[in-house]
């Protein structure tokens, strides 16, 4: 009944070992000890995002295993990424055409101007947050500061705990997820506060007791926010309206990645007030500095934003473009900005995507046309490759 | 137990086979294919039954989705141990197909006891199961294995370790197998029973 498959078995098997042999002899097995031994078609020995160009178009570049940690330890890689990384003992992010025309354009933008919003926008699965996270990457090597949210609907549709806010009436609090906030900050920019020991301009009073002075570091000012959950929000906008500051001062530059960011216009929210009343994005107070740094009246900034479908609930998700999902107020917030479009893998990405899955062993099958086969299926789209090539 | 006369083939999935087999199918009469059939990378005879065996309530999305996690569960874990092995890393296979093929093969019974009346007294009798039961038993025995678990412990994950024990010739499901084998072996004697 099943004896044609089992022949196929023993043909599999050999071909198996035929790899592994083949492996065993060329130096090209361990891409996980060193960055410069491993140079396949797929494969880019260039680890540093800001010296990615068009050569290296659709080819995988490693990201160290010390600044990944440093970069998306709080968040900013999707679940199913991380869990792939794990699989694949190694982080590897693929180049391609938006993430370079981005880095371009930081490159070339020029810093004394006000912050340039770019808006990242695509249909779903197709690397929007990875692009980002290309980015954020180079940010985070080139001296930015990152303000990083690694996804803001977190915040309107399961925030761990809401109270109200005690300083503006009618307001929701988000402490736990501020302080989240807090660390996430913290722990990207640990380095950078160190080196350039950026300073408050104003005294902060939180209480009758407990008060920042001005001249303190931004460092005393964020742990304080941290050890005193309550404060956490108004902590975040003091930072946030500091590093405006700071940065229009020019003392540091500052990158701020947003994703999902049409969440903080999105027409309702999972909160509900105490009159059991849903909250609009609005009324919670930590989804004000974050509008506030997205305006354009600072320099030394960059702003990359993501608009994602997802980010918004049922019945508000018929088009990924920006002026959908932003809605007008949301629009004219960010007037003008550089829209950036995400798309599907193009053929050579495509292919290049299928030979990285082939040498991390994660496609093992490989019938004649068996690429033809999951274009078709997954229709150059990222996620749905990598979840139907998932149970092959 | 078919509706079709023993004359009819069965039909050809594979489109490069189609095309070799069809000048000596060309007067004989064949089956209709299965509305799952398809020839694609996905298909494998094997996992095609095996998922109808999970399949509960006629939802098969779901008994599909369920299979594709084990499989995807298998291709991380074998994985992993290919990142630790130290030398002999051709042995590991990666294949999640390859190794539920794998799994069904060593859990495959020869033979079943049956009770047959002689004399007034009931014998466990042994006696050879056809090619298409011992199939059909291995798969249950696998699944009821992996449906045996803590409430908290999915389906997939379960499914996941029963396959790669039996696999490498381990576990519950190849135990169960052994003990049958063994007691068929202790009832030799009343093997005769079958036709006298």
């Amino acid at each position: 009944m099943f004896r044609n498959q089992l022949g196929n078995l023993s043909r599999v098997s050999s071909q198996l070992q035929r790899i592994s042999r083949v492996e065993l002899m060329s130096t090209e097995v361990q891409p996980a000890e060193s960055a410069n031994s491993v140079i396949n078609e797929f494969r880019t020995a260039v680890t540093s995002p800001g010296e990615h160009s068009a050569l290296q178009l659709a080819k995988f570049y490693k990201i160290p295993a010390e600044e990944k940690k440093q970069i998306f330890a709080g968040g900013g890689l999707p679940k199913q990424y991380e869990q792939q990384i794990k699989t694949f003992t190694e982080a590897c992010l693929m180049v391609r055409q938006p993430a370079l025309e981005l880095l371009n354009y930081i490159k070339n933008a020029d810093l004394s101007k006000p912050a340039v919003r770019y808006v990242i926008y695509g249909d779903n699965g197709v690397g929007k947050t990875l692009t980002m996270a290309h980015v954020l990457h180079y940010g985070s090597l080139n001296d930015f500061l990152l303000v990083h949210v690694p996804w803001a609907p977190n915040w309107t549709k399961r925030p761990k705990e809401s109270t109200n806010s005690s300083t503006q009436e009618g307001f929701i609090d988000l402490p736990f997820d501020a302080a989240a906030w807090l660390v996430h900050f913290k722990t990207q920019n640990a380095k950078l506060l160190q080196k350039l020991q950026l300073k408050t301009s104003k005294e902060y009073v939180w209480s009758k007791r407990e008060s920042t002075p001005a001249g303190a570091t931004l460092v005393e000012l964020i742990e304080h926010g941290i050890a005193r959950i309550k404060y956490a929000t108004e902590t975040t906008a003091a930072l946030i309206s500091e590093l405006k500051l700071l940065s229009t001062g020019g003392q540091c530059k500052v990158l701020v990645a947003i994703d999902g960011f049409n969440a903080f216009f999105h027409p309702i929210t999972r909160i509900f007030s105490d009159n059991k009343q849903l909250v609009t994005p609005d009324r919670i107070t930590l989804t004000q500095p974050f509008l506030d740094i997205t305006k354009y009246d600072w320099t030394n900034g960059i702003c990359v934003l993501s608009v994602d479908k997802i980010a918004m609930t049922e019945g508000y998700m018929d088009s990924y473009m920006p002026r959908y999902l932003l809605g007008k107020t949301g629009f004219e917030h960010l007037d003008p900005f550089v829209p950036v479009h995400v798309t599907n893998y193009t053929d050579k990405e495509f292919l290049s995507c299928i030979n990285y899955y082939m040498d991390r062993h994660w496609i093992t099958k490989t019938q004649p046309g068996f690429e033809e086969q999951l274009k078709f299926m997954s229709n150059h789209n990222p996620y749905t490759l990598m979840q139907i090539v998932r149970g092959l | 137990m078919s509706v079709y006369p023993q004359h009819f083939v069965d039909p050809i999935i594979n489109k490069s086979l189609q095309k070799e087999k069809a000048h000596e199918l060309s007067h004989i009469p064949i089956k209709p294919a299965l509305n799952v059939s398809t020839d694609s990378i996905f298909y494998g005879e094997l996992k095609q039954k095996f998922t109808n065996y999970i399949l509960k309530e006629g939802n098969s999305a779901l008994a599909r989705e369920l299979l594709t996690k084990t499989f995807e569960i298998i291709k991380r874990t074998q994985i992993e141990r290919l990142h630790l092995a130290k030398g002999d890393k051709g042995s590991i296979i990666t294949d999640a197909e390859t190794l539920l093929i794998n799994a069904i093969e060593n859990t495959r019974p020869l033979l079943h006891l049956s009770a047959i009346k002689r004399g007034g007294v009931k014998y466990q009798v042994p006696i050879p199961l056809t090619e298409k039961k011992s199939y059909f038993l291995a798969m249950k025995w696998i699944l009821e294995a992996a449906r045996e678990k803590e409430r908290k412990v999915s389906l997939p994950e379960k499914l996941a370790w029963e396959i790669l024990d039996a696999a490498c010739g381990q576990g519950r499901v190849v135990k169960r197998k052994d003990d049958l084998h063994r007691l068929c072996e202790s009832n030799r004697a009343y093997a005769h029973y079958r036709w006298s």
